[in-house]
């Protein structure tokens, strides 16, 4: 069952050194109704039902310092969301413990909720019929913000956001893109320490993409605020987080810097070598490595890490003149995910 | 709180304002059904000689148009957005503010009721002069009448809000909702007033709570009880009151704790 930690209930601002987010063994198991479908499944339904137990988070344990951004990666179902969910204090674990900032998130103290925010991409908080500016002012007083704070953090975040034309304006006149950034203003206003992004750039067109990815990246070198954020991009991930912690199945594959995650999940590199006469040869070329595609003039190969330098240098002295070009690098992170997900891999911990 | 709730009363007025035909719309249906029930009172009585029980036909009128007026007064909706709440996630992020999810729907239900009592004031005038109402109401009643309807839109409020919270373990509260208004239809005064109601009948709606909200209020604005009868009934309401509040609590707080198990 749920343990709460004691020496984590103190109701005291952490020093600048200590844990932000400590999280160990953290479970959550839905007990969900099944069924077939047809209508004797139905109607049986009505009797009995069948129940399954379902581990969407099966026991992970991390920790993040202040002022990280830590990019929360994995499929579909992985258990990202209700793991943020856990740590803002919607859900309550089944077992486990947690702590943001001192405190166990699910007790939903007051003084934890001044200093957390959770923003969804996929949901609203604001109210629909009323322009930003009059929803930050009902904000203010919910979070208690002394008038010059908020002034002067609507005017970060106007500025940030570049919201001046769209906090006047009723929330439901504005496109999805505006009201996301809206929806930051509101999620932040009451400059949390912790802000949990679930999904922050979900079906935002490109540039809108990157002016979040901006403005969170500006957001946290501004304020210090420790950020952990899901998201399907990976530009996302690769533009703000050093640090990624790749969940699947409810369990821990890898934590550690972004930079080591091809190297421990893609034991492989991938050669590209340009030729000057455009003629490919035909031949012996899988004696290198693995042909992963072959245009005129271009051929791209996957290679074994350990043994791609001596490779490289065959590949070098075997064209000779002929080499135009040839690059040695790290498969692109989407397909070391796609890998990562696609097999079963064991947890390893950088 | 005085100013969290300044805040959100500024926030919901502007909101209700893009909505004025709504609100209009609202306030004459809810005119409609006491009207109904008037009209047919008003047929009865006068094929049985103009009176029944205490009631003559100007006194059904005064009945039926207070009855309005406080059915205005004590509306409660919560439960149908509740559930909408819960059901859509809306309510997650309610739950990660500092301030209870309660308060919001404590002044929306407020607003509403502000921006609905003028327009219906002006109907129930013109309903009045109609029918020629008689009320018997007296400085006392009118005096009785705010605290007893205060605390009727409270308990219409505090049951609504527990029914709401059923939400949590059902996602059919419409029909767990459905049943209350049922029941309230009869024993609430709608379909008759509660001195009217055959002796069983009007033994158990002084039993159960939906007297309370309405048929209560009612007659105390009518005058159509005695100050220390009204008080008595005060009394009544008081304990229903008091007893949805604590269940409130406890429904609430079994129901967040449910509502954070199985997935916000």
């Amino acid at each position: 069952m749920m343990h709460s930690h004691a020496s984590h209930n103190a109701v005291i601002m952490p020093r600048m050194t200590d844990v932000v987010v400590e999280v160990r063994e953290l479970r959550k198991t839905f007990r969900v109704t099944e069924r077939e479908e047809g209508l004797a499944a139905t109607l049986r339904s009505f009797v009995r039902r069948h129940r399954k137990d379902v581990n969407a988070v099966a026991g992970i344990t991390f920790r993040i310092d202040p002022g990280e951004v830590v990019g929360f990666l994995g499929p579909n179902g992985a258990g990202k969301t209700t793991t943020l969910k856990m740590l803002s204090g919607l859900l309550h674990p089944s077992e486990g413990e947690a702590s943001v900032l001192g405190y166990v998130p699910w007790k939903r103290e007051n003084a934890y909720l001044q200093r957390m925010t959770l923003l969804m991409g996929n949901r609203t908080q604001l109210v629909w019929d009323i322009p930003a500016a009059d929803s930050f002012r009902v904000l203010q007083e919910i979070y208690r913000i002394p008038e010059e704070q908020f002034r002067s953090t609507v005017n970060e975040l106007t500025e940030l956001l570049e919201l001046q034309d769209l906090v006047h304006k009723p929330v439901r006149n504005l496109s999805l893109g505006e009201r996301m950034k809206v929806e930051f203003a509101a999620g932040l206003i009451h400059s949390p320490r912790v802000a949990f992004l679930d999904e922050p750039t979900i079906g935002l067109d490109i540039s809108m993409q990157s002016r979040i990815r901006r403005f969170v990246a500006e957001y946290n070198r501004r304020t210090g605020a420790t950020i952990l954020l899901t998201s399907h991009y990976m530009d996302d991930v690769v533009a703000l987080c050093k640090r990624v912690i790749v969940i699947h199945r409810g369990r821990l594959l890898y934590d550690g810097p972004l930079a080591d995650l091809a190297e421990r999940m893609a034991p492989y590199k991938i050669i590209t070598a340009t030729l000057h006469d455009g003629a490919v040869p035909s031949t012996d070329l899988d004696s290198y490595g693995t042909v992963v595609s072959r245009d005129e003039g271009r051929v791209t190969l996957r290679v074994d890490r350990q043994v791609a330098p001596e490779r490289t240098a065959r590949l070098v002295n075997d064209l000779g003149d002929r080499l135009a070009d040839i690059s040695v690098e790290d498969p692109p992170i989407e397909e070391v995910i796609d890998r990562v997900f696609t097999s079963e891999q064991t947890t390893v911990s950088a | 709180m005085i100013r969290t709730y300044r805040a959100l009363l500024v926030a919901q007025l502007q909101a209700s304002s893009q909505y004025r035909v709504q609100v209009l719309l609202w306030m004459l249906f809810s005119v409609i059904r006491p009207v109904i029930f008037l009209a047919a009172w008003v047929a009865v009585a006068n094929a049985q000689g103009g009176q029944i029980g205490t009631y003559d036909v100007r006194d059904f009128a005064a009945y039926y148009i207070c009855l309005s007026l406080v059915s205005c007064l004590t509306a409660s909706w919560n439960a149908y957005e509740f559930e909408y709440e819960v059901r859509f996630g809306r309510l997650s992020p309610k739950l990660l503010r500092p301030l209870h999810p309660i308060h919001y729907a404590v002044v929306e239900n407020f607003v509403s009721k502000l921006t609905q009592i003028v327009p219906l004031s002006i109907v129930l005038v013109f309903i009045s002069i109609t029918f020629d109402a008689r009320f018997r109401t007296t400085p006392a009643h009118v005096l009785l009448f705010v605290p007893s309807v205060v605390l009727a839109a409270a308990l219409s409020f505090l049951s609504g809000w527990v029914l709401a919270t059923t939400a949590f373990w059902t996602t059919r509260v419409h029909s767990v909702s459905t049943f209350w208004d049922r029941a309230a239809f009869i024993f609430a005064g709608q379909i008759a007033p509660l001195a009217l109601l055959p002796g069983p009948l009007q033994a158990l709606s002084l039993v159960l709570p939906f007297g309370y909200v309405l048929g209560v209020p009612a007659e105390i604005l009518r005058g159509g009880v005695s100050p220390s009868t009204a008080l008595l009934l005060m009394a009544g309401q008081a304990i229903w009151v008091g007893v949805f509040f604590v269940a409130f609590q406890r429904v609430w707080r079994a129901g967040v704790r449910q509502y954070s198990a199985v997935g916000a």
